[in-house]
C-alpha cells in the first residue's frame, strides 16, 4: 500500500497495516476490559512488586505473549511454503527474511529463556527454603530489561523495520553495508537489553542458590531444578557477556565505521566464533533447566526418588562444561581445518554420553514406580522420545564430513526444533502445568491439559519428522521458494499440517486457563500432586516470605519422608535474614530510560541518545537515594545501641 | 528474623553477587583483550608502535596504580569507623582518578587530531572499544564516589560501609584491568 504523508510517499506492507489495526481495534478492548473487571490494582500490585512469584509469573505471562505472536510467525511461514511456487501475502524475499529472523529471535530469546527464568523464579527459593531471591529489587530489574528488550524487538515490526539477517546476525550481511535500514539496530539493542537482564537474573539464582538455602538443605540434599538452575545461571555468566561484547563490536561496525567484521581487514567468520561461544552454550542455557524440571516431575509422579542422583548432577555439569568446547560445529563448513573440525566432532559427541547417562537415570527413576499420568507427567514422558531424536540427529550432525551435506538444509531446522521444542518448550509447559497450583492456587485442568499435550505433540512431530527428509532431499533453509521439480512438496504440505494443529493446541492452553479461572473453586492447598519437594510444603498461592518458620532439611526428599513418618519437619531456631521486599516503580523509570536510549540509537537520533544515557545515569542516582536497606539497618544499629 | 546478623547475612549475599558480576565484566574485557590481540598490529594504517606515547602511558598508569592504594587509606578508616580517613582516602582517589581521565581524554584527543580515528584501521578499532569501555568504567567510579560522599551523610553507618566496599572491589577491579591493559595494548608496542 502506497500513499503520500506531507508529501513523502509512505510504503507500507499490508501486514504491518494489518498489526496496527489489530492493535489499534484490540488495545481498547482490553483496557476496556481491565477496567471492568478492575483489574488495574492487580496489575499496578505485579507491576511494582519485587516477590519471586509474582515476577516470575510476569515473565511467564510475558513469554507465552511472544510465545503467540513467534507462533504465528511461524504459521506464515509454514503458509508460505504449503506448496511449490507459492506466493502467501507478502512473506517473499525480504519479508520472508523478516519473519523467519523475528520467529527464530523472538523464541529463543523472549520466550524460552523467560519461560524458564520464570519458572526458576517460581519454584527455585521454595525448593530450597528460601524466603525471595537473594535480591528482590535486582530481580525486579531482571525483569524489566527482559520486557523492554522484548518489546524493542517487538516493535520493529510495527515500523516496517523487523530484523532480517537471521537469527544468528551473521557478518556481513548484518553489517551497515548490507542491511542499513534500522532493522537489524532493533536486533542489537534487543538483545543487549535483555541479555542484560538474563545476566542479572543468573547472578541471583546462583547467590540465592549458594546462601540462602534451608539448615541442612546441603547441595548434595538439593532436588534437581535448583541444581539445574544453578549451573545454567554459570553458563550464562560466560555466555551472554560474549554475546554482548559481540553485538557492541557489530554496533561499532554499524555505526561508527569500524571493520571488525567487513571489509579488507575484519574477519566475518570472527562474528561466527563469537555468536557461537555464545550461542553453543546458549542451547544447554535452554535445555538444562528442563532436565531439571522433568527431574522432578518424573520422581514425583513415579513416587520414587531421581535414580543415580549423583551421576544426575555430574551429568548436568558435564554437559555445562563441553557445552563450551563444541561451538566450532556450526562452523563445520567455513573451513576451520580438518584439526579443528575433528576436535570439535569428536566433543560434541561426547555430549551424548552425559546426556544418555540422564535419559536412562528417566527411565529407571519409573521403572516400578507407582506412575499417575497426570499431564505434567504426560509431557515428561513425551520429551523422552522427542528428544532422544533430536539427539540421535544431533550425532549425525555432529560428524563433520557428513555435516557438509546436512549444514544449513531443513535437517539442521529439524534437529534443532527436535531438541529446543523437545526439551525446552516441552519442559516449560510440564513446569506451568505442575507448578502453577504454587502461582495462583488452583490445579489445570486435566483434560483439556491432555488435549493440549496431544495435540501438540502429534502436530510436533508432524511438522519437523518431515522436514528431515525434506533436508536430506537437499532443501536448503531460510528460502521462501521451492519447486515441483525439487520432490519435497509432500514433506511441506504435512509440515504445515502439523503446524496447525500444534497452534490449535495452544488454544487449549488459553481455555484452560480462563476455565480454571472462571469458577470459583476451592484453594487445592499446599500439596494438590503429593510432592517430595519443599515447595509442596508451603500454600498455595505461595504468600509472602513463606518459611517465617524456617524447617531444618535432614535428607534428600526430605518433605517426603516427614510425610510418609507422620511427622512435620522440624524448624530451626536462628535462621539467616531472609531478603528485603519493597514496593517500587524504579524499574519502571529505567525500562523507559533504556527504552529511550535505544531508540535513540536504532534511528540515530543524538538528542535522544543523549537523553536517554542521562536518564538511564539518573535511574542509578534515584537508586543510590532509595534504597529499601536504609530502614531495616537503621533499625538493626538503634537495636544494637 | 534475628536481626543481629541481618547485615553481615545481606552484605554476604551482594559481596557474592557483586563479585560475579565483576566476574562477567572480566568475560566481557577478556573478549575485548582477544578481539584486540586478533586484529593486532593491523596489515594497513598505522602501527601501534607509530601511535603510542610513553610519557602518556607512564603518567595515566602511575595514578590510576596509585589511586588503587589510597583507597586502601578509606578502607582501614572503614574499618576503624574513622571518618577523617575515609573523606581523605576517597578524595585522594577521586583526584588521581580524574587525573587518569584526563590523561585518556588527552591520549584520545591526539590521537584523532593525529588522525588515528576509530575508522582508521582495526587495530584502531579494538583499542578504542577496549580503552573506551575501561575509561568508562572509571568515569563511571568518579561519579560513583561523588554519590558516596552524599551517602555518607544520609545512611546508616553499616549500610554505608556495605556501598563503599562493594565500590571498593570496583575500583580495584577497574585498576586490575588496567594492568592487563598495560601488559597486552601498550607494552608490546613500547619496549
Amino acid at each position: 500500500m502506497q500513499f503520500y504523508l506531507f508529501g513523502d510517499l509512505i510504503v507500507l506492507p499490508t501486514d504491518v497495516i494489518a498489526a496496527w489495526v489489530s492493535v489499534i481495534i484490540g488495545a481498547p478492548l482490553v483496557l476496556y476490559w481491565f477496567t471492568k473487571k478492575r483489574y488495574w490494582p492487580v496489575v499496578w500490585d505485579f507491576a511494582t512488586s519485587t516477590n519471586h512469584r509474582k515476577i516470575g509469573m510476569l515473565y511467564i505471562i510475558f513469554a507465552l505473549l511472544f510465545f503467540f505472536r513467534a507462533g504465528i510467525d511461524a504459521l506464515f511461514i509454514r503458509m508460505q511454503l504449503v506448496t511449490a511456487e507459492n506466493e502467501f501475502w507478502v512473506f517473499q524475499g525480504d519479508k520472508y527474511n523478516e519473519i523467519f529472523t523475528t520467529h527464530g529471535t523472538m523464541m529463543i530469546f523472549f520466550v524460552a529463556m523467560p519461560l524458564l527464568i520464570g519458572l526458576m523464579n517460581v519454584a527455585v527459593p521454595l525448593q530450597i527454603g528460601a524466603n525471595d531471591l537473594a535480591f528482590p529489587f535486582l530481580n525486579a530489574i531482571g525483569f524489566y530489561l527482559f520486557l523492554t528488550g522484548g518489546m524493542i524487538f517487538f516493535a520493529a515490526f510495527f515500523f516496517n523495520a523487523a530484523p532480517n539477517a537471521g537469527w544468528t546476525a551473521y557478518a556481513p550481511l548484518s553489517t551497515y553495508e548490507f542491511t542499513s535500514g534500522p532493522n537489524n539496530n532493533y536486533y542489537i539493542f534487543g538483545l543487549q537489553v535483555s541479555g542484560l537482564g538474563t545476566i542479572f537474573a543468573a547472578i541471583n539464582m546462583i547467590v540465592t542458590i549458594l546462601r540462602l538455602r534451608a539448615p541442612g538443605l546441603k547441595l548434595t540434599r538439593m532436588p534437581l531444578f535448583p541444581w539445574a538452575s544453578l549451573i545454567t545461571s554459570f553458563l550464562i555468566l560466560v555466555a551472554f557477556p560474549v554475546l554482548a561484547i559481540a553485538l557492541l563490536l557489530l554496533q561499532f561496525d554499524r555505526f561508527y565505521g569500524a571493520t571488525f567484521f567487513i571489509g579488507e581487514m575484519g574477519h566475518p567468520v570472527y562474528w561466527q566464533h563469537l555468536f557461537w561461544i555464545f550461542g553453543h552454550p546458549e542451547v544447554y542455557i535452554l535445555a538444562l533447566p528442563a532436565f531439571g524440571i522433568f527431574s522432578d516431575i518424573i520422581s514425583n509422579f513415579s513416587r520414587k526418588n531421581v535414580f543415580g542422583y549423583t551421576s544426575m548432577v555430574i551429568a548436568l555439569a558435564l554437559i555445562g562444561l563441553l557445552g563450551f568446547m563444541v561451538w566450532a560445529h556450526h562452523m563445520f563448513t567455513v573451513g576451520l581445518g580438518p584439526f579443528a573440525n575433528t576436535f570439535f566432532a569428536i566433543t560434541t559427541m561426547m555430549i551424548a554420553v552425559p546426556t544418555g547417562i540422564k535419559v536412562f537415570n528417566w527411565l529407571f527413576t519409573m521403572r516400578r514406580g507407582v506412575i499417575r499420568l497426570q499431564t505434567p507427567m504426560l509431557f515428561a514422558l513425551g520429551f523422552i522420545p522427542t528428544f532422544v531424536m533430536g539427539g540421535v540427529t544431533g550425532v549425525m550432525l555432529a560428524s563433520a564430513a557428513a555435516d557438509m551435506q546436512y549444514h544449513d538444509t531443513y535437517f539442521v531446522v529439524a534437529h534443532f526444533h527436535y531438541v529446543i521444542i523437545g526439551s525446552t518448550v516441552l519442559g516449560a509447559f510440564a513446569g506451568l502445568y505442575y507448578w502453577y497450583p504454587k502461582m495462583t492456587g488452583k490445579v489445570l485442568d486435566d483434560k483439556l491439559g491432555k488435549w493440549h499435550f496431544w495435540l501438540f505433540l502429534i502436530g510436533f512431530h508432524l511438522t519437523f519428522f518431515p522436514q528431515h527428509l525434506a533436508g536430506l532431499n537437499g532443501m536448503p533453509r531460510r528460502v521462501y521458494d521451492y519447486t515441483w521439480e525439487d520432490g519435497v512438496f509432500v514433506y511441506n504440505f504435512i509440515s504445515t499440517i502439523g503446524a496447525f494443529l500444534m497452534g490449535a493446541s495452544m488454544l487449549f492452553v488459553l481455555w484452560n486457563i480462563y476455565k480454571t479461572h472462571r469458577t470459583k473453586e476451592e484453594n487445592v492447598g499446599p500439596d494438590p500432586w503429593d510432592g517430595r519437594t519443599l515447595e509442596w510444603s508451603v500454600p498455595s498461592p505461595v504468600p509472602e516470605h513463606p518459611f517465617e518458620k524456617m524447617p531444618v532439611i535432614d535428607r534428600r526428599d526430605a518433605l517426603w519422608w516427614a510425610k510418609q513418618e507422620g511427622r512435620s519437619l522440624p524448624v530451626a531456631d536462628h535462621p539467616r535474614a531472609s531478603p528485603i521486599a519493597v514496593r517500587t516503580v524504579q524499574p519502571l523509570v529505567l525500562s523507559a530510560a533504556l527504552t529511550i536510549l535505544s531508540f535513540g540509537f536504532i534511528y540515530g537520533w543524538v538528542w535522544m541518545q543523549i537523553l536517554g544515557g542521562a536518564a538511564s545515569l539518573g535511574f542509578f542516582l534515584l537508586r543510590a537515594f532509595n534504597d529499601e536497606r536504609t530502614e531495616a539497618y537503621r533499625k538493626e544499629e538503634q537495636d544494637d545501641e | 528474623m534475628n536481626s543481629k546478623t541481618m547485615s553481615k547475612d545481606l552484605f554476604g549475599d551482594k559481596r557474592m553477587g557483586f563479585f560475579i558480576y565483576l566476574f562477567v565484566e572480566a568475560v566481557m574485557f577478556a573478549t575485548l583483550f582477544a578481539t584486540y590481540l586478533i586484529y593486532t598490529p593491523a596489515p594497513q594504517g598505522p602501527h601501534p608502535s607509530e601511535v603510542f606515547e610513553v610519557k602518556t602511558v607512564v603518567l595515566a598508569s602511575i595514578f590510576l596504580l596509585l589511586s588503587s592504594g589510597t583507597l586502601m587509606i578509606a578502607e582501614k578508616g572503614l574499618d576503624r569507623r574513622n571518618i577523617k580517613m575515609i573523606l581523605t582516602g576517597l578524595l585522594i582517589t577521586f583526584t588521581f582518578g580524574a587525573i587518569f581521565m584526563y590523561f585518556e581524554v588527552h591520549e584520545f584527543y591526539t590521537f584523532v587530531t593525529e588522525g588515528h580515528t576509530i575508522s582508521t584501521n582495526n587495530f584502531l578499532s579494538s583499542f578504542y572499544v577496549l580503552v573506551g569501555l575501561h575509561a568508562s568504567h572509571v568515569l563511571f567510579g568518579l561519579f560513583w564516589m561523588i554519590v558516596l560522599l552524599i551517602q555518607r551523610k544520609l545512611l546508616p553507618y553499616n549500610l554505608f560501609k556495605e556501598k563503599h566496599k562493594i565500590f571498593n572491589y570496583y575500583w580495584h577491579f577497574v585498576d586490575i584491568i588496567w594492568v592487563g591493559i598495560l601488559i597486552i595494548v601498550y607494552i608490546p608496542y613500547l619496549i
